[in-house]
């Protein structure tokens, strides 16, 4: 009996420490897409998101319901027109080796993302800042060449990272940053080994460890799942979802996200230049039937509207196949033998080749003959997007006003579908200018409307995540990647 | 021999050269470079010129490979795209754990082929042979990646005896990579022995049909005197071209298995660095696999003409 009081006492203590102190490994995969130019800059094209987003934080996070949240800024307030926004500083915040968090950090790191010489692909995101001043030593003042009544939206982008000063030179190697994890090794193509950092800010990380591991393979990644080599992968897909619901060692989060997968007929060439004919051929599609065909139902259908469904500026529309619609519109822009259409698709994203044959069917019966060209995954880039006339997209989710900038302004560095529109560039001006939030939402909505009716690009559903986890892991927050608290995580 | 030694020496040399120009403008010829690879959509103006500029792929082709080929001559094999790590480190690390696998695969599979080649000979349409003669011709058939996954899943995932997939980084040392290597290293085993075996098996059978082991028999010698003594040595010749060109294969043409087990060897890099357009990469391991397709063919030919006194002979009478 005494013996067995011990023991339990013991397992007690145990079982304490374990709640206080950082404990055990977690253990995840990413996809090696940069191979030997992976970097823990988190602004360059190469970095590995799977580290940057544990080892740094940003002013601003998503929080769980996927609005503004204070991260490394406390608060922040905008003057009138939204022209000028200050941003107070967390105190007492350090970065690993040491140094503290200060506003010559936050004015350093922006300037840095905004170099038109480094030329960083997160730079599109901020780049109506004109100016970034340190008030003091812990405010900040952003000065924006456009009224924009959302700016901390777009200071929530996964690449934001804040770095210490002047140490844009080492970053890559180091990840120097004010995170939950620390990097103990960097080693893109092997693993990479984080720990805890136990004076994280917002209290010691639950996991002492963590292990980022190189894994190029879809399938070799799943049999790392499914043998228990690692705890975590997000992205499955529902066929291999079957796997894993089965046993009782394994959870799938569903996790409704805004990526996308879509068709982009350029609309600055025939027959695509005339709206009538981009609007037939985005008719013709059957979204539902799609989610079904292509993402066997994990997928949540759009109306060619760039907003994931959780955005608070979701328009909501309803868009049903109209064959009967779509041919009226052929036939009044002179089409009543209907078009053949050539769609170019790779295998670079698996889901297109789907996604193009079975379009090709539900198209057919408008008289929209589609001729699928598999291009190779070589230089689909540079070869076959916005060169081809039609040609397979695919975007990961991004705040509404940002994927509107950069994918359908005028001017847009992304504008894939050549969509030139003043109206809509006046919308979204104004809805930036708007301060009103019901009156932004009425506008954003109303762009939206406008990329139905006159849009290039078929977007037929923003795809759904799968993610597998081990059991053994534990309080994992069943949000989009870039807002999980990967500090709350803890494994047994 | 020393002659002839010489001129295998020189074409192996200039058949080396030839496949890495035939490489460089095979890569040259894709679409795309390494930094288009790398930027993907992304992949325009500033950050286009900044990344080229980097890795100096503004310069001429024809340039770029000269000056790679006069410092690959010297034992320098440049730096990887990033332009942190030496190619030399990189593809050495590669090459060790190709070798580590190979010599695993080769130690497991060479005696065992061998062994079952000379059973399935000798016992010729019986039972075992024909057992034995299914389930390597099942073994040679089935693709790689099927008999590995049907593995994992079995070893893995059901009786969780073994880890699945190889996790270990690749400058580890070797002693570090058991026990993920068994897996790989058992699928490879079985395609290779099935190749050995049948190989093994037709010679053995052919030899003991021969007029000396004829002769042998009728003058009374022991069975198992004229299969050891008289037919093995020569049954087992053809055996060992098989097993060079198995070597060979093992060291750069396992891509499958490295893939599908995530192992860190030369035939994974090869083909990521050829997606990432990674060119210096490339082209040291061409120049290593060629190198050892070469070499492994030449030793395999020579060691045949020592083992085989008849060859060695009719080659002097010839010149």
């Amino acid at each position: 009996m005494k013996r067995f009081l011990t023991m339990a006492v013991a397992s007690a203590m145990i079982a304490g420490m374990a709640a206080a102190e950082p404990s055990g490994t977690f253990r995840q995969a990413h996809e090696l897409g940069f191979g030997a130019q992976s970097s823990l800059d988190p602004i360059s094209k190469g970095r590995v998101f799977q580290i940057t987003e544990k080892i740094m934080n940003r002013l601003v996070r998503p929080g769980l319901d996927g609005k503004p949240q204070a991260d490394l800024a406390t608060s922040w307030e905008a003057n009138e027109d939204a022209t000028v926004w200050t941003f107070k500083l967390r105190d007492g915040v350090k970065f690993h080796d040491g140094s503290t968090f200060e506003a010559a950090d936050v004015v350093y790191s922006l300037n840095r993302v905004l170099d038109p010489d480094s030329d960083s692909p997160a730079r599109s995101a901020v780049k109506m800042i004109t100016g970034v001043e340190a008030l003091d030593n812990m405010t900040v003042q952003i000065t924006l060449n456009t009224p924009f009544a959302d700016m901390p939206l777009q200071l929530m982008d996964y690449r934001l990272r804040m770095l210490n000063e002047g140490s844009g030179d080492t970053i890559a190697t180091t990840g120097n940053g004010t995170g939950p994890f620390k990097v103990e090794t960097f080693d893109a193509e092997g693993t990479t080994v984080l720990v805890a950092n136990p004076d994280y800010w917002e209290g010691a990380p639950g996991v002492a460890r963590m292990e980022v591991i190189g894994i190029a393979d879809g399938q070799a990644r799943l049999q790392a799942l499914l043998g228990g080599q690692i705890d975590m992968e997000r992205g499955i897909t529902a066929q291999q979802q079957v796997m894993l619901t089965g046993s009782d060692r394994f959870n799938v989060q569903v996790i409704p996200t805004g990526n996308w997968r879509g068709l982009v007929f350029r609309t600055d060439v025939e027959p695509f230049s005339d709206v009538r004919v981009r609007k037939a051929v985005r008719m013709a599609a059957d979204r539902d039937e799609l989610v079904k065909l292509v993402l066997g139902g994990q997928g949540v259908v759009a109306c060619d509207a760039p907003v994931e469904p959780n955005d608070q500026y979701r328009a909501d529309m309803s868009c049903p196949q109209d064959i009967e619609g779509a041919k009226a519109l052929l036939a009044e822009a002179g089409y009543s033998d209907g078009i053949d259409i050539d769609v170019h698709v790779s295998t670079l994203e698996p889901t297109w080749p789907t996604l193009a044959v079975a379009y090709q069917e539900q198209a057919a019966a408008a008289g929209i003959r589609v001729n699928v060209v598999q291009a190779p995954t070589d230089g689909y880039w540079s070869e076959v997007w916005m060169k081809k006339d039609v040609a397979a997209t695919r975007w990961n989710e991004r705040p509404a006003d940002q994927a509107l900038h950069e994918i359908y302004l005028s001017t847009a560095k992304w504008n894939e579908s050549y969509f030139k529109d003043e109206a809509f560039d006046a919308m979204l001006a104004d809805a930036r200018r708007e301060l009103d939030f019901e009156k932004r939402n009425a506008i954003y909505q109303a762009a939206q409307q406008h990329l139905w009716e006159n849009g290039g690009t078929l977007i037929p559903y923003t795809v759904t995540k799968l993610v597998g986890v081990s059991s053994r892991v534990h309080n994992l927050d069943q949000v989009k990647n870039d807002a999980v608290r990967w500090h709350k995580i803890t494994v047994d | 021999m020393l002659r002839m030694l010489l001129r295998r020496l020189f074409l192996g040399a200039v058949t080396v050269a030839i496949v890495s120009v035939i490489i460089f403008s095979g890569v040259e010829l894709l679409p795309g470079d390494s930094c288009t690879a790398f930027l993907e959509r992304e992949a325009k103006g500033k950050l286009l010129e900044n990344c080229r500029e980097a890795q100096g792929l503004n310069r001429p082709a024809v340039e770029r490979y000269v000056d790679w080929a006069a410092s690959a001559v010297q034992g320098d094999l440049g730096v990887s795209a990033n332009g942190q790590k030496s190619i030399s480190e990189l593809v050495g690390n590669r090459l060790k754990n190709s070798l580590l696998l190979a010599a695993c695969s080769l130690a497991l599979g060479v005696p065992l082929a061998i062994f079952l080649g000379v059973v399935t000979g000798l016992w010729r349409d019986r039972p075992i042979d024909l057992t034995l003669s299914t389930l390597a011709i099942f073994a040679m058939t089935i693709p790689e990646f099927v008999s590995a996954t049907v593995l994992i899943l079995l070893f893995s995932v059901w009786l969780g005896w073994l880890p699945g997939i190889v996790l270990t980084p690749a400058h580890a040392p070797a002693s570090q990579f058991f026990p993920e290597i068994l897996l790989p290293v058992l699928v490879l085993t079985m395609v290779m022995t099935a190749h050995i075996l049948r190989m093994v098996r037709s010679s053995v059978i052919e030899v003991m049909a021969g007029d000396y082991v004829q002769m042998a028999t009728l003058k009374g010698v022991p069975y198992w005197r004229i299969v050891f003594r008289h037919a093995l040595p020569n049954a087992l010749l053809p055996a060992i071209n098989v097993v060079a060109l198995t070597i060979a294969w093992l060291l750069g043409g396992v891509v499958v298995i490295e893939v599908v087990f995530n192992y860190p060897g030369l035939g994974r890099m090869m083909i990521d660095s050829i997606s990432d357009r990674d060119l210096p990469v490339v082209q040291a391991i061409a120049l290593i696999v060629a190198t050892v397709y070469v070499g492994v063919n030449l030793s395999a030919d020579l060691l045949t003409m020592i083992a085989n006194p008849r060859l060695r002979t009719m080659h002097m009478r010839r010149k």
